[in-house]
């Protein structure tokens, strides 16, 4: 076993850290004031190639497999969770879609200015009616000649309201359900019928835009059906499972701040004479945060490293996701406890961590459906199928 | 048009606590960085290749085998890197570095431009620059805040003073950079990659030379010779001061005097 980072991983992981420091730490709190997305962070990461850090170098990527894309998602989760919403919406799932099961053609096109934040992408999986439930959409794809023709409506979509391209998840055949009859597409927020019908007003990552999108005879072309008709389900399901280990990797960045923020206060305050770091009620709570922090870690870059080596990982990613928004939520919250009345004030970067952190636990499937995922996959090695 | 980076490391001081009453430094966290001014050089160098087109190439070197500092070069941008190693190396000052570096030059059949850091963060020494420069007899301007190259010749903006001058003189020639001069772009992340991992013809990209191969022993001599370390004492405690605004400034202005008086 050898559990060190390579040079290559040490070289990138101080290349985004000095690019965080520069351009991403100083508007994390303007951004959230503001309900703003920073579309000159996303522009920048484009340029200097970190949006398409795990996509091969033929499709403008920088080729650094899920291991880099989680040095990057965890460096950014440490200064701005929006920030790293945002490159998590856009990578994760909705360009990493086209990554997995696009043809050549459709990874020139549309990946590859993915790559390099020529333009951005979102996931267009859920529906009023169909959130965990995903297999319950009722946006309907009709073949007409070349053409589909796409009519419904998709909820909470993520980069919705500035993304070019949206990997979208259609009906095709009613009649065969999740199975057989949903099919996945790529499509063009330019394109005739196209609407984005209006932004989430949210309590946490107000840097990103949450939006809902309405297609009224939206007409997509029959070479931008993603991977197979009627197997959208798996495409979409292997998407989310990457998207699932790298949001892990973003909540060990926001746990992190907690810890150094939580270190750095109790070294500073004095109470009764002495400073916080003295009281055991502190040094606990510190040393909670820090080895729930250290087993994230270590599952986050396994789980990257299985990947990276081909091997399957889908209950592990959802592990990294419940475990890792679990984390953050509560290295957050002992946080706010250490800082006292500062870290319930606007003033200070704690406050807006807690209200971002709590997003981590229901996005990407809530924290309930990963119990599933999990548990489905330990019983089934035991002979047993269980149904949400 | 050839332009030679020198580009040398320090640790990083973030990761550094220097502890006073026990005479030691603690290194928790063993990082470098590119010497802030070198990192400006490297900047300027890669402006000009932008602009005109140029051959950057980074030197660097450090005895022990870490050839990190080109690889960093490489990837903001240089065309291709000299890594010097050896034994040799151990307790190289400035005036080994600049025979080193002229060693360099003359095995790489020349080079039109020099640029190097103007000082070390670590030991504010200004020294290479210079005796590059007089090792080469070629001209130099000191501290240049944006250098380029006009009708073949090199022309630079100095401080003098509170103003700002231009400077030119003839190619070749040695150009120091201030730290906060530049700012270093960020490297290409499909480059980085490619560096590290010695792919896309960047593995070929570093030259690796031995400073024995470059110089007698005798040239490695240092000038100095190091007799040991020392450490600043412990500073002593201040003195607390209460009172109105008033009494405290009165009471710091006598403190002042009476440490005036008793200097």
């Amino acid at each position: 076993m050898d559990f060190t980072f390579s040079r290559e991983a040490k070289a990138l992981r101080r290349m985004v850290r000095t690019f965080v420091e520069k351009e991403v730490a100083p508007i994390a709190a303007e951004i959230d004031r503001e309900h703003r997305v920073p579309m000159e962070v996303m522009r920048k990461l484009g340029e200097i190639g970190l949006l398409g850090v795990c996509f091969p170098q033929e499709y403008g990527g920088m080729g650094a497999g899920e291991e880099g894309y989680c040095i990057l998602m965890e460096e950014l989760g440490r200064a701005c969770t929006s920030t790293a919403t945002n490159v998590g919406a856009h990578i994760g799932i909705g360009a990493m879609a086209i990554h997995l099961d696009g043809t050549d053609e459709q990874k020139r096109k549309y990946l590859t200015p993915l790559a390099r934040g020529e333009q951005f992408a979102a996931f267009g999986l859920t529906e009023s009616n169909a959130g965990s439930d995903a297999a319950n959409i009722s946006t309907r794809a009709v073949r007409d000649g070349d053409n589909w023709v796409v009519n419904g409506g998709k909820v909470y979509i993520t980069n919705g309201g500035y993304a070019d391209v949206v990997t979208l998840m259609a009906v095709t055949d009613p009649a065969l359900g999740a199975r057989g009859g949903v099919t996945a597409f790529i499509v063009q927020s330019d394109w005739t019928g196209f609407e984005v019908a209006r932004e989430e007003d949210k309590m946490g990552i107000r840097g990103t835009s949450t939006a809902e999108l309405v297609f009224d005879d939206l007409r997509v072309p029959h070479e931008n059906v993603l991977g197979k008709v009627g197997e959208g389900f798996v495409t979409f399901m292997k998407s989310l499972d990457m998207g699932r280990l790298t949001l892990g990797a973003a909540c060990l960045g926001g746990a992190q701040a907690a810890l150094d923020w939580s270190v750095e206060w109790a070294k500073t305050r004095e109470q009764f004479g002495t400073q916080l770091a003295q009281k055991q009620s502190i040094q606990w709570m510190i040393a909670d945060i820090a080895t729930e922090l250290e087993a994230l870690r270590s599952l986050v870059y396994r789980v990257a490293w299985m990947v990276d080596t081909g091997q399957p990982f889908t209950e592990l990613a959802a592990m990294c996701k419940l475990y890792g928004s679990e984390v953050a939520s509560r290295a957050v919250d002992l946080a706010v406890q250490i800082h006292g009345g500062l870290g319930y004030s606007r003033d200070y970067p704690i406050e807006r961590a807690f209200r971002d952190a709590r997003i981590a636990e229901i996005f990407e499937g809530t924290n309930e459906i990963q119990r599933i995922v999990i548990a489905s996959r330990i019983f089934r090695e035991h002979g047993v199928r269980i149904s949400p | 048009m050839r332009i030679l980076v020198i580009l040398r490391r320090v640790l990083d001081p973030a990761g550094i606590v220097a502890h006073r009453r026990l005479r030691r430094l603690f290194i928790n966290r063993e990082e470098y960085l590119i010497q802030p001014g070198d990192h400006s050089a490297l900047e300027a160098a890669l402006r000009i290749k932008d602009l005109g087109g140029a051959e950057v190439v980074v030197v660097s070197g450090q005895p022990e085998p870490d050839d990190d500092t080109v690889c960093r070069g490489l990837a903001m941008g240089a065309d291709g890197a000299i890594y010097l190693s050896g034994e040799g190396f151990a307790g190289a000052d400035d005036g080994v570095a600049a025979r080193l570096l002229q060693a360099v030059v003359d095995r790489l059949g020349g080079a039109d431009l020099v640029l190097v850091g103007m000082t070390t963060l670590d030991t504010a020494q200004a020294q290479l620059g210079p005796r590059l420069a007089g090792a080469l007899g070629w001209p130099q301007i000191v501290g240049a805040w944006s250098v380029e190259i006009v009708d073949g010749r090199v022309r630079a903006v100095r401080r003098d003073g509170d103003d700002y001058v231009v400077v030119e003189t003839d190619l070749p020639a040695v150009v120091t950079v201030p730290g906060r001069a530049l700012e270093p772009r960020y490297p290409d992340g499909a480059r980085l990659v490619n560096v590290y991992r010695g792919e896309g013809g960047m593995g070929e990209a570093v030259l690796r030379w031995d400073v024995a191969d470059l110089l007698h022993p005798e040239g490695l001599v240092p000038l100095l010779e190091n007799r040991g370390r020392d450490f600043p004492p412990e500073r002593e405690l201040g003195v607390r001061v209460e009172g109105t605004t008033e009494e405290v400034a009165q009471a710091v202005a006598e403190a002042l005097r009476a440490r005036l008086r008793g200097a």
